[in-house]
């Protein structure tokens, strides 16, 4: 029963004819047949019920009248066969039809349950319209029309129609099929889709076996019931409400959709959809927004009728197609139209659109501090150089006279005469003032030894037939001159005071007493005295400095112009510097790996190497004003020895790729170095290794950088043949940086060679400035 | 994805940005064009961390710009339009018609509305942004529809940059009009922002193939939404109905912003313009008559509240109506001068201190337009200022209307007596009409950019025009108006400084370039007084003068290259960077000038 209640909408049609054969029993008036029959016919489908149950009657129901007059009829017209007992009967067409007898079938199984049934197939029963019989049975007999009812029943049947009239003829039978009331409702009910019997209740109360709210009797699981099982769920309730609400607030509309809206129509639904977007404005401020830059408005030059200068010359126009679309400074060249019915279109129009375009999507933007600001400010506020006078400003005084460049000059500490050394190989004396020149020595003639080295390796020696370096001794009129592997100590003949040319020959030949005297002394003596940094054994040191320099008498016809030492060294010296005592001067080979630097001692005649190792390529070697200490400047740096700890103290790195020169200030704290690669340093010691400041003003290599002795000024040379004169304000204060302030630059020297500006000397007294010039001229620099 | 929290900095790849929002190249750009962003230039360490010390040149984007974009519902919207455009071409592919009917009509759409607000979160910021769109829309009105470019972009294009000059023209708002070879620049200052846009001449645009046209398409769109919002905002401030409705008779013709019939939602001036109505009714009567097409627009109009803006139409009307329809421009007029101070009351009036309520540039004039000058561009300059406009195309078209009905009435006559100006762009004038004034359509553009009514002598027809000058200025310091006797002057003296240079040493003892500006007049002044007079004698005066200040600047100079000398690298490297941007101006200036001489002797 329960499986019949589940699915009772599926089966509905199937049910219904159950309920026919279980309740057919209740059909009384189809209960003519045999009972026994029908109980046991549980499968048989409708039709076959129906059949058999009309069948029965149709038997039963012959008229007994019209049969006797078929058998007369048929009697008249008998033949018998007597053996066989066939009888011939004529038939409808006239022939003789045998009638066989009826044959025992003997059948041995039950038949009983046989039905009375016109066995007539899928033949319609109009095929036997025009015979008396309506099929055969079983036996092969005719089964017999029923007899017609008469014209009177007929015309009262057409007049009231009985009960249960369909219209239809029993296919079994050939009588007028009439239904009872029950089964035109059965009918009726099956064709409305309704459960047939009307008994059936369709809803019954359902049995709840499983989700029974009492517990069950037997129970499948022991699980406690779920909640959901009687709780409503409130998904569905919230789905629900966003329904409603949707609805409600018309976001939902529950027409449907308007098929026609085209892409065409979409620009009409977007004006109608227009509302104000600024209706409740609010600045948001965006920091890291930038706006797209607005394009540059037009200028005068794209009028379609500019003024005529706009317009481009040939070369213009040359140049323009010359360079590259993207360097061009306009993307059009001007034209004048005279009209405006004259302006054609532009062809460019749509590709520069194009092109801003891609640059408000893909040009990166950054917001570029605009440099708007008065270049002249960018220039350091210094103090007028008016304010700082005095420095040499013009050239007062030329010192012609040598031929080819002037390489060296110096000043006497009197300041009264200048001497000079050319690529001539001439020293000369000048006095300051008017230029004349006082004294001339042509050391290249004169000495013997120079020239007998010169001819002996002539072809090395080629750059030894110049005055490298002349230099005056501090304190007395003495000069000591560079040339070639040599250093000669003069005293030039032209001073009006014999006491004082005396007093500086005596300086010099006092030290031959004690050269020849103490020559074993010398070397304890000089350790005491002086740094020979390298001293190993004293035998070797004393071969080794005689090796350096000798110190000779000069040949007679030097000696007679004033000279009374020659120094022979093995290389050829650079530079000569004297100490500010006026005892030691040093000397710089550069090419004599460790016996670069020489010391020599003019009381002693004396020279000692203080370097055991090269410290590579020497530019040049200074004494301390005052203190013990060594400065030596190799290609990349400048190194501070103390002569007295026998140390090296520091090393200034000047961060250039070869020095030239350099200076140290008259109080010893501040070091300027030239280099070639055009920079001017200037170290504070107390500072730092690296400059404090590194000028760059020079177009060519700067050759030399002197302080001056007194005054805050000092000054660099270079191959630009300029001199630039800088005041230098040093404090005593170690906290305040030195002021440096550019005070003039001067020009005149004339480039030649390359070589303009080679050396620069400074009067001991005055902001005087002396200049060796590349183009044979020394000159004098007055205030 | 961005995965590496290690280089979390504030910048990403372009190809980490297009990988975090899982879209195709493409849709990023189409959205990076949508939502304005851009990518960020990087300097230094940022720049090393964001390549990972690679050197090739890359796109980084600001990492919150793209988060942003990450959420952005369009994005959304794309990839639903990816799966809606697989869908169609199956079913296309498929020849499922239908099917594919029904996958279009319910394509995904989207609005933009929402980034307009976003990326403009004030009305003034839309305005400031509006010189790109504008200038797009005008380009795309004047575009030849092909198969990138629909007919409905253009025609929407062209309609939108209409509206615009239709609504500059109304409220009177033009400040600059500049023709040059590209097209004609505008600026208007609407809400105190100056716009400025071009539109390209009338001609074919020229379509180069290389052009990415979904690039300028995704613009195009973005810009035309704003222009709808903007334009929205602007009409419905200035009590307009917007989208405004459209007099087709005029559209299908010469077209313009005459076609533009900008009525008013105010009530008050509902009530009024009964009378305009009843003229209007009764010109396109006349006209009914005349053409098929009028009976269109006929039906359309005859509510009141409207005005339209351009009386270009007033030509239209018949003589015998003359008086009444005189009477009614006046009205019409009034009204729309009334309608003005209206609109003036909410803000615009200390934008115009120079003309009053009521007065403009070309106020009271009518200009006749001879059918050879552009007429978009004229009736917008002159309606801008306040004039009025009859324009021969115009009539042209009526009258060849009327020839094909062949009308019952008479020929169109047009009452021309209130002409003032005739603009004209032909070599020569035949049979000028006595009381009219003949000026070539640069007068009107100069007299714009000037602001005041020049004098007509020199752009009559046929003369040689006077130069059109940018009202922007020159690109560098140039000014090609300047006065000629300092120039003359000026160019002297480069000569002779020139020469110094040359020779160094000598010491000169001539005129000086900066000379104190009362000496200069003084000089002027002693020039014309006696011009006569030989130079002789004044020059030594004048060297006299002029000697010490010589010696100053020199002596300056050279204080002031030496001081150079002490400036740091960085420092020198900025100073010659922008000295010698000056000194390129300068020499430009000077050539121009140079050139400027040459041309005059």
């Amino acid at each position: 029963m329960a499986t019949k209640k589940r699915n009772f909408s599926e089966t509905e049609g199937t049910n219904a004819s159950r309920d026919v054969e279980s309740d057919s029993e209740e059909f009384p008036s189809l209960n003519i047949s045999d009972d026994s029959e029908v109980e046991g016919e549980q499968n048989a489908d409708d039709v076959s019920d129906a059949e058999s149950i009309a069948s029965v009657p149709s038997l039963e129901g012959v008229n007994s009248s019209d049969l006797e007059e078929l058998s007369s009829d048929n009697e008249s017209l008998k033949l018998t066969d007597e053996d066989d007992n066939i009888e011939y009967v004529r038939g409808a067409d006239g022939k003789l039809r045998p009638i066989y007898p009826e044959i025992e079938p003997y059948y041995s199984s039950d038949d009983s349950d046989r039905e009375d049934v016109n066995p007539i197939g899928n033949i319609p029963i109009t095929a036997y319209d025009k015979f008396p019989h309506i099929g055969y049975n079983i036996d092969g007999k005719r089964i017999m029309r029923p007899a017609t009812k008469s014209a009177i029943d007929a015309m009262l049947e057409s007049i009231e129609l009985p009960k249960g009239w369909t219209g239809l003829v029993d296919k079994n039978t050939g009588e007028n099929l009439n239904l009872s009331k029950e089964e035109m409702d059965l009918i009726e009910r099956v064709q409305k889709g309704m459960l047939p019997n009307d008994n059936i209740n369709p809803f019954e109360d359902q049995l709840e076996w499983f989700s029974n709210t009492n517990p069950e009797i037997m129970p499948l699981s022991s699980r406690n019931e779920p909640k959901r099982r009687f709780v409503q769920s409130k998904h569905e309730a919230k789905q629900v409400m966003k329904l409603v609400r949707a609805i409600r607030e018309g976001k939902l509309s529950l027409k449907p959709k308007d098929d026609t809206i085209d892409d065409d129509d979409r620009q009409m639904m977007l004006s109608k959809k227009l509302y104000d977007v600024w209706e409740k404005e609010e600045a948001v401020v965006n920091r890291m927004h930038l706006q797209a830059p607005k394009l540059p408005p037009p200028t005068h030059e794209e009028s379609y009728n500019p003024p005529k200068e706009y317009l481009f010359t040939e070369e213009e126009k040359a140049k323009w197609e010359a360079t590259d679309p993207e360097d061009r400074e306009t993307n059009f060249i001007p034209q004048a139209f005279g009209a405006l019915r004259k302006v054609p279109g532009y062809a460019n129009a749509l590709r520069e659109r194009f092109e801003r375009c891609l640059d408000l999507y893909l040009a990166p933007r950054a917001r570029n501090k605009r440099v708007n600001i008065d270049p002249d400010s960018l220039i350091p506020d210094l103090p007028s150089p008016d304010e700082l006078r005095p420095f040499p400003i013009r050239c007062s005084t030329t010192y012609i006279g040598h031929e080819g460049r002037v390489r060296t000059l110096s000043i006497d500490s009197t300041g009264e005469y200048l001497a000079t050394g050319g690529e001539d190989g001439t020293v000369r004396v000048w006095d300051v003032l008017t230029g004349r020149e006082l004294w001339k020595l042509d050391l290249l003639k004169e000495d013997t030894y120079l020239s007998e080295q010169a001819s002996l390796e002539s072809a090395n020696h080629n750059s030894t037939d110049h005055i490298d370096q002349v230099q005056w001794h501090p304190k007395t009129l003495l000069l000591t001159v560079a040339a070639g592997d040599n250093i000669y100590l003069l005293v030039p003949s032209v001073l009006q005071s014999i006491e004082v040319e005396n007093e500086a020959h005596d300086m010099i030949e006092k030290g031959w007493t004690y050269h020849a005297a103490n020559l074993k002394n010398i070397e304890s003596k000089v350790n005491v005295d002086d740094a020979n940094l390298d001293e190993d054994n004293e035998d070797e040191a004393k071969a080794k400095r005689k090796q350096y320099a000798e110190w000779t008498k000069p040949p007679a016809r030097l000696l007679s112009k004033g000279c009374n030492i020659v120094i022979r060294c093995t290389k050829r010296v650079k530079h000569v510097n004297w100490h500010s005592r006026g005892d030691y001067f040093v000397s710089t080979q550069p090419d004599g790996q460790n016996a670069s630097v020489l010391v020599h001692q003019l009381s002693k005649h004396s020279t000692q190497c203080p370097f055991k190792k090269s410290k590579g390529l020497i530019q040049n070697a200074k004494f301390h004003p005052y203190k013990p200490h060594l400065y030596v400047a190799s290609q990349r740096y400048v190194r501070i020895y103390n002569l007295a700890n026998q140390s090296l103290l520091k090393k200034l790195l000047p961060g250039v790729k070869w020095l030239s020169n350099f200076d140290i200030h008259p109080q010893g704290d501040n070091v300027i170095t030239s280099s070639y690669d055009l920079r001017v340093t200037w170290h504070d010691l107390e500072l730092s290794d690296r400059p404090y400041k590194t000028l760059r003003y020079h177009d060519r290599a700067v050759r030399d950088v002197k302080f001056h002795p007194k005054l805050p000024l000092f000054c660099s040379g270079s191959d630009d043949g300029t001199v630039n004169v800088l005041h230098d304000t040093v404090y005593d204060d170690t906290l305040k940086n030195p002021l440096l302030v550019p005070l003039k630059i001067l020009k005149g020297h004339k480039i030649t060679g390359g070589l303009g500006v080679i050396e620069v000397a400074w009067h001991p007294r005055e902001a005087w400035l002396f200049t060796a010039g590349g183009d044979g001229t020394a000159r004098l620099w007055t205030t | 994805m961005v995965k590496k929290r290690a280089s979390k900095g504030g910048y990403v790849t372009r190809t980490q940005a297009v990988r975090y929002l899982q879209v195709s190249l493409a849709d990023f750009r189409r959205l990076c064009i949508l939502k304005g962003i851009y990518p960020r230039d990087l300097t230094g360490k940022t720049k090393k961390k964001v390549q990972k010390g690679s050197t090739k040149p890359i796109t980084a984007y600001y990492r919150k710009d793209i988060q942003y974009l990450a959420h952005e519902p369009i994005l959304n919207k794309f990839r639903e339009h990816k799966i809606f455009a697989r869908k169609l071409s199956r079913a296309i592919g498929r020849g499922d018609l239908d099917n594919a009917k029904r996958i279009d009509r319910n394509r995904p759409r989207y609005t933009l509305d929402h980034i307009i607000k976003e990326r403009y979160p004030t009305f003034v910021d839309a305005l400031g942004d509006l010189d790109d769109a504008l200038s797009t829309l005008f380009l795309f009105a004047m575009m030849p529809a092909n198969d990138k470019v629909t007919n409905r972009v253009t025609a929407d294009a062209e309609r939108l940059t209409t509206e615009w000059m239709a609504y500059i023209a109304r409220e009177h708002l033009l400040k600059k009009v500049f023709v040059s070879i590209k097209g004609v620049y505008y600026q208007a200052t609407v809400k105190g922002q100056d716009i400025t846009w071009v539109v390209p001449h009338k001609f074919p645009q020229n379509v180069p193939s290389d052009i990415d046209f979904r690039i300028m398409l995704t613009f195009l769109e973005f810009y035309t939404t704003l222009t709808h919002f903007v334009l929205y905002k602007l009409y419905t401030e200035a009590n307009l109905i917007y989208p405004p409705s459209i007099n087709l008779k005029r559209e299908n013709g010469v077209g313009g912003i005459g076609s533009f019939i900008l009525q008013s939602s105010k009530s008050d001036v509902l009530s009024k313009p009964s009378k305009i109505s009843e003229s209007e009714s009764n010109s396109n009567l006349n006209s009914k008559s005349n053409s098929k097409s009028n009976s269109k627009s006929n039906s359309k109009p005859g509510k009141s509240g409207k005005i339209e803006i351009s009386k270009a139409l007033a030509a239209d009307k018949n003589q015998a109506e003359d008086s009444t329809n005189e009477s009614d421009e006046e009205s019409e007029e009034e009204t729309n001068l009334d309608e003005f101070s209206a609109a003036a009351e909410g803000g615009d009036l200390l934008l115009q201190p120079k003309f009053g309520d009521e007065e403009h540039l070309f106020s009271g004039m009518t200009f006749f337009v001879g059918r050879e000058v552009p007429l978009d561009l004229v009736e917008f300059v002159v309606l801008s200022q306040g004039g009025s406009v009859i324009s021969e195309s115009a009539l042209d078209e009526l009258i060849d209307n009327e020839d094909e009905n062949v009308s019952n009435h008479a020929k169109v006559e047009v009452d021309l007596s209130k002409v003032t100006h005739q603009i004209c762009d032909r070599p020569a004038l035949r049979n000028a009409v006595v009381g009219r004034i003949y000026v070539q359509p640069q007068w009107l553009f100069d007299s714009v950019n000037s602001s005041k009514v020049l004098d007509h002598s020199a752009y009559a027809p046929g003369e040689s025009l006077p130069p059109h000058l940018s009202p922007w200025g020159d690109r560098g310091v140039y000014n090609p108006e300047e006065d000629e006797e300092d120039e003359d002057v000026e160019v002297a003296e480069d000569d002779e400084e020139e020469v110094e240079d040359v020779a160094e040493d000598v010491v000169e003892a001539e005129d000086l370039a900066d000379e104190a500006e009362a000496e200069a007049e003084a000089e002027a002044e002693a020039e014309t007084k006696s011009k006569n007079k030989s130079k002789s004698q004044t020059k030594p005066k004048k060297n006299a003068q002029k000697e010490k200040p010589k010696q100053l600047k020199r002596k300056s100079d050279e204080e002031k290259e030496l001081r150079k000398t002490m400036m740091s690298k960085k420092q020198r490297v900025l100073y010659d960077k922008i000295q010698g941007g000056i000194d390129k101006e300068e020499e430009r200036k000077n050539t121009l000038r140079k050139k400027r001489q040459q041309l005059k002797n």
